[in-house]
């Protein structure tokens, strides 16, 4: 129970306790009870000498009505009195005991969550032979580290986390900026066919994204602008399996849930005080100086939390690359292809997924290593950030 | 230490003038930002009036400047939505380009008949590179989803089945979680922190590993993960109490919802997240009248906390319904995929459309109802 309710429950006992010590509760009367109160508590507990703090808890219990108190004297309280009681007595129950069922449920859901991940550190630690041995669960007998050193080779580790670095930043700031310019610019101007316009960002939220894949990939396996390429080289461009592929949709502000991100600025943007802009524009701010110079360092933080969420998804995404780079490069194909390139690499030979599950297990653990050690140092942003990037408006 | 100082000796030598001094010094400090905002208004009023009022502020820069403005006719609003135009412009063009366009082309497969061709046949039927041919085929995409295929309208029909109910749970679980996660005990942080993690997690390949398939290699041993959350908690708990079969529909039901806590938990970090944010909104005032009002945490989550979290509950809604139709490891979503895997976009683009328009239609319908006991603090 925290402080405030505790001093609540006190200012709620308060009155009470005198309408049972006066008939009529005038305000001198109840002064000259608390000063009677007082003066014989005093006597009786502490000198006047006594720490304030010792003198403030002191004061605190003679008011207090305690669980006991309240059976004991039950059957003299009015019918006012009883709901009163009553009211406060269960109260203190459910604050004893919800803390308990409180740390039960998170201590039960918490270990549902981490159980995948330490079941994969526990797997990924031993050699395939113990995978099948019934009589171990969670320490192997022989401990083999050889496993990650083996998957950091088959899986070109450095290599493909730079790539996918390289990939995901870049790709996410690009993201993020045009989806900011496009929500400030629905949530601060007024022009004709807005609503129609932001409908559309609706839609771009809603249609998943496997319905439009295909007719997208052949817009970037034949790119060309206005026939440019084509009059220029004869033939289109072909931008699959470039990193173009991702970098134009982010550029375009139309890259992975981009309409999330747009709806999520707007509500931001609309949150923020007009007068900010106003005292811009006086200065002689065009609307696009205002939106860098005043408006983006306001919004730093939800540009953050957005900026982690980017990265976010599209570290995990497989399914808009998988269309794009026919090698996987970036770690989440690898992941998603792991049984092959493992089994490649160890036995030259496709295998089952059965045979190399510890590989496969110390694999996830690398593809999340990176994104969780981002996850604890920004833990605050992700979590309280979002509060303020205005999703609750 | 020297204000303390100085406020003690004024007050004992002669107070009414200090008295006045000190209301003017600590007056002082508020009143300067008060008059720029005063400022601020009536010139961004001027600013408003440019066009076609003779108060522009601007004019002190001579007889020139002030001949400038009055030749842009433009009014001052519609000047401000022209640089609306300006900051999505970037945006219009992409999503015509990289969603409209598709969306279209999407539409105008599934009435098709596709066929993916090389360049030399694609010459021939008169197309300028490889690509998709279509040829018009009226309907027939759509009735043959209908009348031939056997097995769409039962996935359909299982899907619909799964999603709906799964989507009470989660919301009901997300919500009851964050309300948990939004009061105050030692270990928030952490707890917060794990329960996050499956956002971290749960978009990319890893949780494929960890609900045990691979879906390009049958099953593996991890599957280990999830059938151990599958077992039969609900009856073995009953058991153990010493209860058995008392009505086999009702532990059906529960065994149903409860069987699936690891998927349940892996699957609403971002309902919990939204929750939380929203929960963080409602005013602490709201909470102390409330507490001393002396209503039971029961009637405060009904009376404020439900209220005031109501129009997050629909967008959570919306969201948990869109992500449980579009993801891949939905039964129709599955069957599409496989269909333009086999490289029957026409027929897969159909059956994309049909899966669209009953997933439109359930949402508007749940958003039409939901509306009504939304309650918007603003209006």
């Amino acid at each position: 129970m925290t402080e405030n309710e505790f001093d609540i429950n006190n200012v709620a006992d308060q009155p009470a306790e005198n309408v049972t010590e006066t008939a009529e509760p005038t305000a001198e009367a109840i002064a000259e009870t608390i000063a009677d109160i007082n003066t014989s508590a005093a006597v009786a507990v502490a000198p006047i000498s006594a720490p304030a703090k010792k003198e403030k808890k002191r004061k605190k219990d003679e008011y207090r009505v305690s669980n006991f108190d309240i059976i004991r004297n039950y059957h003299r309280y009015t019918a006012k009195e009883k709901k009163h009681y009553k009211y406060l007595f269960w109260k203190r129950i459910a604050s004893y005991v919800w803390p308990f069922f409180r740390a039960l449920i998170i201590f039960g859901l918490s270990f549902v969550i981490l159980y995948p991940i330490l079941y994969m550190i526990s797997t990924s630690i031993r050699p395939q032979s113990e995978m099948n041995d019934p009589s171990i669960m969670w320490i192997p007998k022989t401990i083999r580290f050889e496993n990650f050193a083996e998957v950091w080779k088959a899986i070109n580790y450095p290599g493909t986390i730079w790539y996918t670095m390289v990939l995901n930043i870049v790709s996410s700031v690009l993201q993020v900026a045009t989806c900011a310019l496009t929500g400030y610019g629905f949530a601060r101007f007024k022009f004709k066919g807005k609503n129609f316009f932001f409908a559309l960002v609706l839609l771009q939220i809603i249609v998943p994204v496997q319905i439009i894949l295909i007719p997208q990939y052949s817009q970037f396996r034949y790119f060309d602008i206005f026939g440019l390429f084509n009059a220029l080289t004869g033939d289109s461009l072909n931008l699959v399996g470039t990193n173009f592929a991702m970098y134009i949709p982010a550029l375009m502000c139309n890259g992975i849930r981009a309409g999330l991100f747009i709806y999520l600025f707007r509500q931001f943007f609309r949150g923020l005080p007009k007068e900010l802009e106003d005292a811009a524009y006086l200065d002689g701010c065009g609307p696009f100086k205002t939106f860098i110079s005043v408006m983006v360092p306001n919004a730093a933080s939800s540009f953050l939390t957005v900026f982690i969420f980017s990265i976010v998804w599209y570290w995990n995404d497989y399914y808009v690359s998988s269309m794009y780079f026919n090698d996987s490069n970036t770690i989440a194909l690898k992941v998603n292809n792991i049984t092959n390139i493992i089994s490649m690499y160890l036995d030259n030979q496709v295998g089952v997924a059965t045979d190399y599950v510890v590989w496969m297990e110390a694999a996830c653990l690398l593809a999340i290593a990176p994104i969780v050690i981002m996850y604890i140092f920004l833990q605050k942003y992700f979590t309280e950030g979002i509060a303020r990037a205005g999703l609750a408006n | 230490m020297n204000d303390e100082l100085e406020f003690g000796t004024a007050a004992g030598s002669d107070t009414p003038k200090t008295a006045v001094e000190l209301n003017k010094q600590t007056e002082s400090v508020p009143e300067a930002p008060v008059q720029r905002v005063s400022a601020h208004n009536t010139a961004a009023a001027a600013a408003f009036n440019a066009a076609n009022e003779e108060v522009d502020i601007r004019r002190r820069g001579g007889e020139k400047a002030q001949v400038k403005i009055k030749t842009t006719k433009i009014p001052y609003e519609k000047k401000k939505g022209l640089y609306g135009y300006g900051f999505i412009a970037l945006w219009f063009i992409g999503t015509l380009w990289l969603f409209i366009i598709p969306v279209l082309t999407s539409l105008w497969y599934s009435l098709c008949d596709t066929q993916l061709l090389a360049k030399a046949d694609a010459l021939e039927k008169g197309m300028t590179s490889a690509g998709i041919y279509t040829e018009w085929n009226g309907f027939k995409n759509f009735v043959n989803a209908f009348t031939v295929d056997t097995e769409f309208l039962p996935k359909l029909g299982n899907s619909l089945g799964e999603i709906l109910p799964n989507t009470i749970v989660i919301m009901i679980f997300s919500l009851f979680i964050a309300v948990i996660l939004n009061q105050k005990f030692r270990g928030r942080t952490l707890a917060r922190a794990i329960f996050f993690l499956p956002v971290l997690i749960a978009t990319g390949p890893v949780i494929s590993v960890i609900n045990g398939d691979m879906t390009s290699q049958g099953i593996s041993d991890a599957s280990q993960f999830s059938t151990l959350f599958k077992t039969d908690l609900v009856t073995e708990l009953m058991e153990f109490i010493g209860i058995y079969n008392i009505n086999q529909t009702f532990t059906d039901v529960i065994k149903n919802i409860t069987s699936d806590v690891l998927n349940l938990v892996w699957n609403s970090g971002i309902q919990i997240l939204i929750f939380l944010s929203a929960l963080q909104t409602i005013p602490p005032s709201a909470k102390e009248a409330a507490s001393i009002e002396g209503a039971t945490a029961w009637e405060f989550f009904w009376k404020i906390t439900f209220p005031y979290i109501s129009p997050m509950i629909l967008s959570n809604l919306v969201y948990t319904v869109i992500d449980a139709f579009v993801s891949t490891d939905n039964q129709v979503m599955e069957y599409v995929l496989k269909q333009s895997g086999n490289w029957e976009y026409g027929y897969a683009a159909a059956l994309a459309w049909i899966y669209f328009a009953i997933v439109g239609a359930c949402l508007g319908l749940i958003c039409v109802i939901i509306n009504r006991f939304v309650y918007y603090e603003n209006d």
